[in-house]
């Protein structure tokens, strides 16, 4: 009855080096330098730049990052509903985590997990697809594979 | 199906003839793009793709007037060099920044129609409130010449004008939009020409002034004839439709009119564009059809008309002994339906 109702974010950080955002350059070797700590600091950040402490106060409690990818730069974050809408301003807002400029993307908002995770496995085979066609290498293939396996796994393992 | 109507592109123009003569015509210099421009751009339109813009207005600025000796309109050669992209429509804008010296003319007049043909959208900025009714009454009215898009300074201090609910009705009614740049939402960069002409500001008060200004808009005009693009310079300030529908939905925009500004008003705009090649915004092309007993070569002669037309008359006047084959069959075909009747 009173049950508390949450807003999943799926979202992608596009990194932009030098002035051009960098769209399917794979990242794969050396792994991006984010991770879902320090995403969460700057989204505070952003929270209390934007919105105020009291801002901050309607969505803090309820704000988690839930997963993050390195590869394919996907971050799912979980907010109470109410309030999603400060929280995903406060993203779209957010410019600069640890000194590198990304673009936010929110591909996907969703009231439950499993289409979240549907939405995520789905734009997880997009991103490789893409690698793989910019690769244009058939020797890519096995690392993608098990790194697909490995991601649905994760995803599929998350819990409320 | 999303739209970014105001992706700025600046070129600076080298003349050949730098003689101050005025009154000589200047050579058409067309624009030349260097390739590193192009691939830039290229990949700003791939980056706006992928965050799922399927429209993109191509813009070019220019201060106070346009003159046509020395204008050039950079656009067009820009777009041949594009790759062609299915699915995706280039359209071409061009943005006249007004200030208190362009109160007496501007060159958005008769004489330049063609010049202004070569763009499917045009906007306004104005500076003072001057321009401000000019651009809403005089402006607005269906032409060749119709400027459909009021772009308002967001990022300034002060806004430098006070919006009258009754001229931004008035623009409405003609069919103007009124549009919202979100690039002043993340203190971004703005057209170098623009920040140069003192419309627009960069940086942290640049944030709170648009806010400012962008709420007092969204107010006045409840809504309604809103529309919502880029004017972003650096790629990192790019963002996808949705996000920015969540932004103006902050700004006391319900859920729908957002969703509507960023959807369905820009589309009737560039649709209502296109009607300035017409005459006096009427969409179709008039076709006389013919009845089939006219002649079908040219206009009927005057005799035909007064034959036909005068149907009745031939009934009721008996001294007309030579008639036409086809009127006395239409008499006939009168009487039938009568006799069945009965």
């Amino acid at each position: 009855m009173v049950r508390f109702k949450n807003r999943w974010l799926l979202v992608e950080f596009i990194p932009v080096l030098q002035g051009h955002a960098q769209l399917g350059k794979s990242t794969f070797g050396n792994g991006s330098l984010l991770d879902g700590k320090a995403i969460w600091a700057s989204l505070k950040q952003s929270v209390l730049t934007n919105f105020g402490d009291t801002g901050w106060g309607a969505v803090g409690l309820s704000l988690t990052v839930k997963y993050f990818s390195p590869t394919t730069n996907i971050c799912i974050i979980r907010v109470a509903r109410d309030q999603h809408n400060v929280a995903w301003g406060a993203l779209t807002l957010l410019s600069i985590i640890d000194g590198v400029r990304y673009i936010p993307n929110v591909v996907h908002v969703s009231g439950t997990i499993k289409h979240a995770q549907l939405s995520a496995i789905s734009h997880n085979r997009e991103v490789i697809a893409r690698y793989r066609a910019l690769a244009k290498n058939s020797d890519y293939d096995d690392i993608y594979d098990t790194y697909l396996d490995n991601s649905e796994r994760e995803i599929e393992s998350l819990q409320d | 199906m999303f739209f970014d109507l105001n992706v700025p592109i600046k070129k600076t123009q080298q003349r050949a003839n730098a003689s101050k003569k005025g009154k000589q015509p200047q050579q058409e210099i067309p624009a030349s793009w260097t390739p590193s421009e192009i691939s830039d751009l290229e990949s700003r339109i791939d980056l706006l793709i992928h965050l799922g813009y399927s429209v993109i207005g191509l813009s070019q600025t220019v201060h106070k007037k346009v003159d046509p000796k020395t204008h050039v309109n950079v656009l067009d050669s820009l777009l041949g060099r594009l790759q062609t992209r299915p699915g995706i429509v280039f359209l071409k804008r061009l943005n006249i920044v007004l200030d208190s010296e362009s109160e007496k003319g501007f060159g958005l007049i008769n004489a330049n129609v063609a010049l202004f043909n070569g763009y499917d959208l045009i906007a306004l900025v104005p500076t003072t409130h001057n321009t401000l009714s000019l651009a809403c009454l005089t402006h607005s009215m269906p032409t060749p010449l119709t400027a459909h898009i009021i772009s308002l300074p967001l990022t300034l201090p002060r806004l430098p004008y006070h919006l009258k609910h009754t001229l931004i009705r008035t623009a409405l009614k003609n069919g103007a939009v009124f549009e919202i740049n979100y690039v002043g939402a993340l203190g971004g960069e703005n057209d170098p020409v623009l920040v140069d002409a003192n419309v627009a500001e960069s940086g942290a008060s640049a944030k709170r002034n648009w806010w400012a200004s962008t709420r007092e808009l969204v107010r006045v005009t409840k809504g309604k004839g809103l529309i919502v693009s880029g004017g972003v310079i650096a790629e990192a300030d790019l963002r996808s439709p949705r996000d920015i529908g969540n932004i103006i939905s902050l700004l006391g925009l319900s859920q729908d009119a957002a969703h509507d500004a960023l959807t369905k008003t820009p589309k009737s705009l560039i649709i209502r564009a296109e009607t300035r090649k017409t005459y006096r915004a009427v969409l179709s092309e008039p076709k006389v059809v013919f009845p089939p007993h006219m002649e079908p070569m040219g206009l009927p002669t005057p005799q035909d008309t007064t034959e036909v037309n005068t149907l009745k008359r031939a009934r009721e006047d008996n001294s007309l002994t030579v008639l036409p084959p086809s009127t006395s069959a239409a008499k006939k075909k009168k009487r039938k339906p009568n006799k069945e009747v009965a």
